[in-house]
C-alpha cells in the first residue's frame, strides 16, 4: 500500500513539473534533400533564439506542400519550382543546390550535354563506348532517386522533359545510397547534390563544371532553388522571422555553405575577413 | 563396447553427417564475419564521448555530436511499450492458462496471438499513422492548429507493445504451464479462490520465465526500425509537445538508436557511417546484455524445483 | 466471509481484456482491409494479375490523387507478387534446409566451446536490426554480385531494360538467408533439445549410429517445432521492409526464369518495400488505397502461414507429440 501510495506522488510529480522556460516549436516538413542543410540552419537558430525549437519531418517535397495546405506544418522545404496544385501555398527561394553527376574512379568521361544524359536515363543509349572520352566498354549502369522526392521531380523535369525514367534506372532512395552505388560500380553515373563531390568526381555538364562559384551564379544547368513554402497569407510571425534570418544573415550563409549548399542572397562576409588560400 | 565407427555407416548418413558439419561451419563463419565487421567498425568509431552528448544538427562528423538523445529514446520506448505489453500479456497468458472456457475463445485468442506475432512491423506503423493522427487521440501526440500530427512517444509505444505481447505471452504460459497441478489443487483445498493463488502462488513461481518474456520482448523492441521510422517523427532530440515535462516529451518526438543509425548510413540523408557503426556497436552491446540476463534468470529459475 | 476476487469475478475481468485484445487485433485487420478495399474494388482478381508496367501504374495513382482529376486506382501487381513469392520462398526453403543442418550441429554434433559460443552469438544475431543488415547488402553483396558474378555480355543482353548491376533476387534472398536463418535455428534447437532423451538413449542402445538416431527419432520427434520455426520465419521474410528496399532492386520488373542464370541476377521489388518506399505519398488517396490494400495482403498472407503451420501440424498429433 505505501510503495502504491509513493509510486502516484513521483508520477503525479513528474508530470505536473511544468517545463521550465516557454519554448516555441515550430513544424515544419518536406524535402529530404534539404534535410541536411534546414536541420543545420534550425540548429544555428536555435542557438541565436534558445526559445525556439524546431520538428522537422522529412517526407518528401510533395508531402510537405500539402502538409502547409492542410495546415499541418507551418511551413515546408521543397526542390523543385512550385506546380498549379499547390495552390494557396506561396514559395520562397532558400538557397541553391546543384545536381552533380558522378562517375566512378575509372571512368573518365569528362563532360555530357543534357540530351545525353537524358538519353541515358531514358534507357535509349546503353554502352559506355558510345562516350568515347570515358575509356569503357560495358553497359551503362544509371543510379537515380526514386519516385518519392523532389530531387527526382526535378531531374525529370530538367532532364527527362517530365518523362519518367526508363526501366533501366536503378530507383535508390537516398543520396547517400547513389553514391555508394556509383562508387563501388565502375560502370555507374548517378547525380547527387553538391555536398558528394567530397566522394566522387562530377562530370561537366553541357561544358560547365559543378562546383560552388557555377552553382551560386545559375550557369550550372541543374542548379536548382530549394524552396521555403508558407500558407499565402497565414504565415506564423515567428516563422517569417526564421526564414528571413536563414536567407540573409551572415551566419545562416555560413552554415548553409557549409552544409552542402550555396547561400544565394545572404549577406556575404566582409572582404578583409576573407584569406587567400586556394579553394581545394 | 563396440564403438561407433564411422566407416560401417552407410553413405547417406555420412552424407549427412558432412554436411552437418560444413553447414555448421559455413554458418560459423558467417556469423563470426558478421560480428566482427560489426565489433571492428563500432570500436573504431565509438568513443566514450558520444554517449553523453547530445546529437546536433550539424553537418559533417565534427558538427554532429553524439547519440545521447537516440540512446534515452531507445530506453524510454521499450519502457513505454513494456508498460503496456506487460500486464496485458501477462493477463491473457493467466486467463489462457487459468480459465479458458468457452474453449472457443480460447482457441480465438491464441490464433490472435499468433497472428500479432507473424503481422509485419510496416503493417503495423501504416495502422498507428492513421489512429494516432485522428483526433480523439490527439492526447497521444502533438496538436497544433487543430491538427493532430500522430506521430509521438505513445504513438510508437503502443504499436510497438504489440510486438512484445507475443513474447511475453507464451513465455509466461510456458512457465505457468510448468507448475504442477498438484500446487492448484493444495492451494484451493486451504481455501484460497483462485485470484489469490495466482497473485501469491502461481505467478511468483513463473517469475523466470515472464522475465525472460519481457527480456525477450525488450530485445524485439529496441531492434524494431519500420514502426521506429514512421512513428516517432525522427527529430534527433527529444522535442516535447505542450508544457507539463514528463508528458510533453512522451508526446514529443525523438529518435532511437534504429533510426539514428537508418539516418546516418547511407541509406539515410545524415550521412555519417562512423556514428552510424557506433551507435549499432551499442544498439548489440545492449542486445548482448539483455541476452546474457535471460540466461542467468533462466538458470536461477531453475533452481526452483517442483517435487 | 465472501472474498471480494470469487473465481466466477476473476474469471469475467480477465476474460474481458483478453476480449479487448481481440477486438483490437480484429478492427486493426478491419481497419486496414477497409482502407484498401478502393483499390481491390477497382481491379477486382486483376490486382493480382500482370498488365502493364507496375511503376507506371504506381506513378499514375500518385499523380491522379495529387492533381485532383478523376482517382485512378488500375493495380496489377502481379510483379511485386512474383518477386515476393521467389525471394520468401527462396530464402524460407533455403533457411529451412540450412537452419535444420546447422541446429542438428548445435545439438548433437558440436564441441562443446563451438556450442558454447554458438548459442548467444545465435541469438545476438536474431537481434540485429534490419538496417545493418541492409547495410551489409548494399557495401558488401551487391557490389560482389554486381563486378564478380555478372557478365558484360548478360548486362548488354538486357541494356535498356533493366540495369543488371547487382541488385538482384540473389542478395535479397541471400540476406533474407540470414537474417531468418538464426530464429530458426533457435525455435529447431529448442524443439530437438525437448525430445526425451529416453528415446535417444534406447535408439542407440539398439545400435543405430548417432547421424541415424538423430534424424529419424529427435528431427522426428521435433516436426512441430520445426513447423512452429518456419512459420515464424516466413511471416518475418514477408514483412521485411527495410532491408529489401535497399538490395532487392527497385523495379516492378518480373524475373524471367526462361532467362536461366540471368534470372538470379535481376532486380524487382517485393510488396513490403513497396510500401517503404511510397510511404510518403500517403496523402493522395488512390495511393492511400493502394498502399493499404499492400499492407492487407501482407497481413493475411502471415495468418495463411499460420493456418498452414496449424494444418501441418494437425496429422503429427496423433502420435502423441506435443503439438
Amino acid at each position: 500500500m505505501k510503495f502504491r501510495l509513493i509510486l502516484g506522488a513521483a508520477l503525479a510529480l513528474a508530470l505536473a513539473v511544468p517545463t521550465a522556460a516557454s519554448a516555441t516549436t515550430l513544424i515544419a516538413s518536406g524535402s529530404v534533400a534539404a534535410q541536411p542543410v534546414l536541420q543545420a540552419l534550425f540548429n544555428g537558430y536555435h542557438k541565436a533564439h534558445p526559445g525556439i525549437t524546431f520538428v522537422y519531418t522529412a517526407n518528401g517535397g510533395n508531402a510537405g506542400v500539402k502538409d502547409v495546405q492542410s495546415g499541418r506544418s507551418q511551413f515546408a522545404g521543397q526542390a523543385r519550382p512550385p506546380l498549379p496544385s499547390d495552390a494557396g501555398t506561396t514559395y520562397v527561394k532558400g538557397y541553391l543546390d546543384g545536381l552533380c553527376v558522378l562517375v566512378n574512379k575509372q571512368n573518365s568521361l569528362h563532360s555530357l550535354t543534357i540530351s545525353q544524359l537524358g538519353d541515358i536515363y531514358a534507357g535509349r543509349l546503353t554502352d559506355w563506348k558510345t562516350f568515347p572520352g570515358a575509356h569503357l566498354t560495358g553497359t551503362i549502369d544509371p543510379y537515380g532517386r526514386d519516385a518519392n522526392g523532389g530531387t527526382y521531380n526535378f531531374f525529370s523535369q530538367a532532364v527527362l522533359q517530365g518523362n519518367p525514367p526508363g526501366g533501366n534506372v536503378n530507383a535508390l532512395s537516398s543520396d547517400g545510397l547513389i553514391a555508394n552505388a556509383v562508387k563501388q560500380d565502375k560502370y555507374g553515373i548517378g547525380y547527387d547534390g553538391l555536398a558528394y563531390t567530397r566522394l566522387l568526381r562530377p562530370i561537366k555538364v553541357a561544358g560547365i563544371p559543378c562546383d560552388h562559384a557555377n552553382v551560386a551564379s545559375e550557369r550550372y544547368p541543374l542548379s536548382r532553388y530549394i524552396y521555403y513554402v508558407l500558407p499565402t497569407g497565414k504565415a506564423d510571425p515567428q516563422v517569417t522571422k526564421f526564414i528571413d534570418w536563414a536567407r540573409t544573415s551572415r551566419a545562416a550563409g555560413g552554415i548553409i555553405n557549409n552544409s552542402g549548399g550555396v547561400a544565394v542572397f545572404n549577406k556575404k562576409p566582409p572582404k578583409h575577413h576573407k584569406k587567400r588560400s586556394t579553394r581545394r | 563396447m563396440q564403438r561407433d565407427r564411422l566407416r560401417s555407416w552407410r553413405l547417406g548418413d555420412r552424407v549427412g553427417l558432412g554436411l552437418c558439419w560444413a553447414l555448421g561451419a559455413l554458418f560459423c563463419a558467417i556469423a563470426a564475419a558478421i560480428v566482427i565487421y560489426m565489433l571492428v567498425e563500432g570500436l573504431r568509431y565509438l568513443r566514450p564521448a558520444l554517449l553523453v552528448t547530445h546529437p546536433t544538427g550539424g553537418y559533417g562528423e565534427a558538427h554532429s555530436g553524439g547519440f545521447l538523445d537516440p540512446l534515452l529514446g531507445t530506453f524510454l520506448v521499450a519502457a513505454l511499450a513494456m508498460v503496456v505489453a506487460l500486464p496485458v500479456g501477462i493477463a491473457v497468458a493467466v486467463w489462457l492458462s487459468e480459465f479458458g472456457r468457452p474453449a472457443g475463445l480460447a482457441r480465438a485468442t491464441e490464433s490472435t496471438i499468433e497472428m500479432i506475432a507473424g503481422a509485419p512491423s510496416i503493417v503495423l506503423a501504416l495502422f498507428g499513422t492513421i489512429i494516432f493522427q485522428s483526433g480523439a487521440l490527439g492526447l497521444f501526440s502533438r496538436t497544433a492548429h487543430g491538427v493532430v500530427f500522430g506521430r509521438s512517444f505513445f504513438a510508437a509505444g503502443a504499436m510497438l507493445s504489440l510486438v512484445a505481447i507475443p513474447l511475453v505471452v507464451a513465455n509466461t504460459r510456458e512457465g505457468l504451464q510448468l507448475i504442477p497441478a498438484h500446487v492448484r489443487e493444495a492451494s484451493y483445498a486451504v481455501g484460497k479462490t483462485k485470484a489469490a493463488t495466482i497473485r501469491r502462488i502461481l505467478l511468483p513461481a513463473a517469475r523466470p520465465q515472464m522475465a525472460t518474456g519481457a527480456i525477450l520482448g525488450i530485445g524485439r523492441v529496441i531492434g524494431d526500425t519500420a514502426i521506429i521510422v514512421i512513428l516517432l517523427g525522427a527529430t534527433l532530440t527529444f522535442n516535447g509537445a505542450g508544457g507539463l515535462s514528463g508528458l510533453s516529451t512522451l508526446r514529443g518526438t525523438g529518435s532511437t538508436l534504429t533510426s539514428y543509425i537508418y539516418t546516418n548510413s547511407p541509406a539515410g540523408e545524415g550521412n555519417q557511417p562512423g556514428k552510424a557503426y557506433a551507435a549499432a556497436f551499442v544498439l548489440l552491446l545492449m542486445v548482448l546484455v539483455l541476452n546474457a540476463s535471460v540466461d542467468l534468470v533462466a538458470r536461477r529459475g531453475r533452481k526452483h524445483r517442483w517435487n | 466471509m465472501a472474498p471480494r476476487w470469487t473465481d466466477a469475478r476473476t474469471g469475467r475481468l480477465l476474460g474481458a481484456l483478453v476480449c479487448a485484445v481481440l477486438l483490437t487485433t480484429a478492427s486493426m485487420l478491419l481497419f486496414v482491409l477497409v482502407q484498401g478495399w478502393p483499390s481491390f474494388a477497382h481491379n477486382g482478381l486483376h490486382w493480382f494479375g500482370s498488365g502493364g508496367s507496375v511503376d507506371v501504374q504506381i506513378r499514375n495513382i500518385f499523380l491522379s490523387g495529387e492533381t485532383g482529376t478523376h482517382p485512378v486506382y488500375t493495380f496489377h501487381a502481379w510483379p511485386l507478387v512474383w518477386s515476393t513469392i521467389l525471394i520468401t520462398g527462396g530464402a524460407v526453403v533455403i533457411s529451412l534446409v540450412i537452419s535444420l543442418f546447422v541446429s542438428a550441429f548445435i545439438v548433437e554434433f558440436a564441441p562443446e566451446p563451438i556450442r558454447a559460443v554458438l548459442r548467444p552469438v545465435i541469438r545476438l544475431l536474431a537481434a540485429v536490426p534490419s538496417v545493418i543488415y541492409g547495410l551489409i547488402g548494399v557495401l558488401v553483396v551487391v557490389p560482389f554480385i554486381g563486378n564478380h558474378l555478372i557478365s558484360q555480355s548478360a548486362r548488354a543482353s538486357k541494356a535498356g531494360i533493366i540495369s543488371l548491376s547487382g541488385y538482384s533476387l540473389l542478395a535479397a534472398a541471400v540476406i533474407l538467408t540470414v537474417m531468418i536463418s538464426p530464429l530458426m535455428v533457435a525455435v529447431f534447437s529448442d524443439g530437438m533439445r525437448t525430445v526425451p532423451s529416453g528415446w535417444v538413449e534406447g535408439s542407440l542402445g539398439l545400435g543405430v549410429n548417432r547421424w541415424r538416431t538423430f534424424w529419424k527419432i529427435v528431427v522426428r520427434t521435433a516436426r512441430p517445432a520445426i513447423v512452429a520455426g518456419t512459420v515464424l520465419a516466413a511471416a518475418r521474410a514477408i514483412g521485411e521492409a527495410v532491408m529489401l528496399a535497399m538490395v532487392s532492386g527497385s523495379v516492378g520488373f518480373s524475373p524471367n526464369p526462361g532467362d536461366g542464370w540471368l534470372f538470379f541476377v535481376e532486380p524487382s521489388r517485393p510488396l513490403a518495400p513497396t510500401i517503404i518506399k511510397n510511404s510518403e505519398e500517403l496523402s493522395s488517396p488512390p495511393m492511400h488505397a493502394t498502399l493499404f490494400a499492400i499492407a492487407s495482403v501482407l497481413l493475411l498472407s502471415s495468418a495463411l502461414f499460420s493456418l498452414v503451420g496449424w494444418a501441418a501440424k494437425q496429422p503429427m498429433k496423433k502420435y502423441g507429440v506435443r503439438a
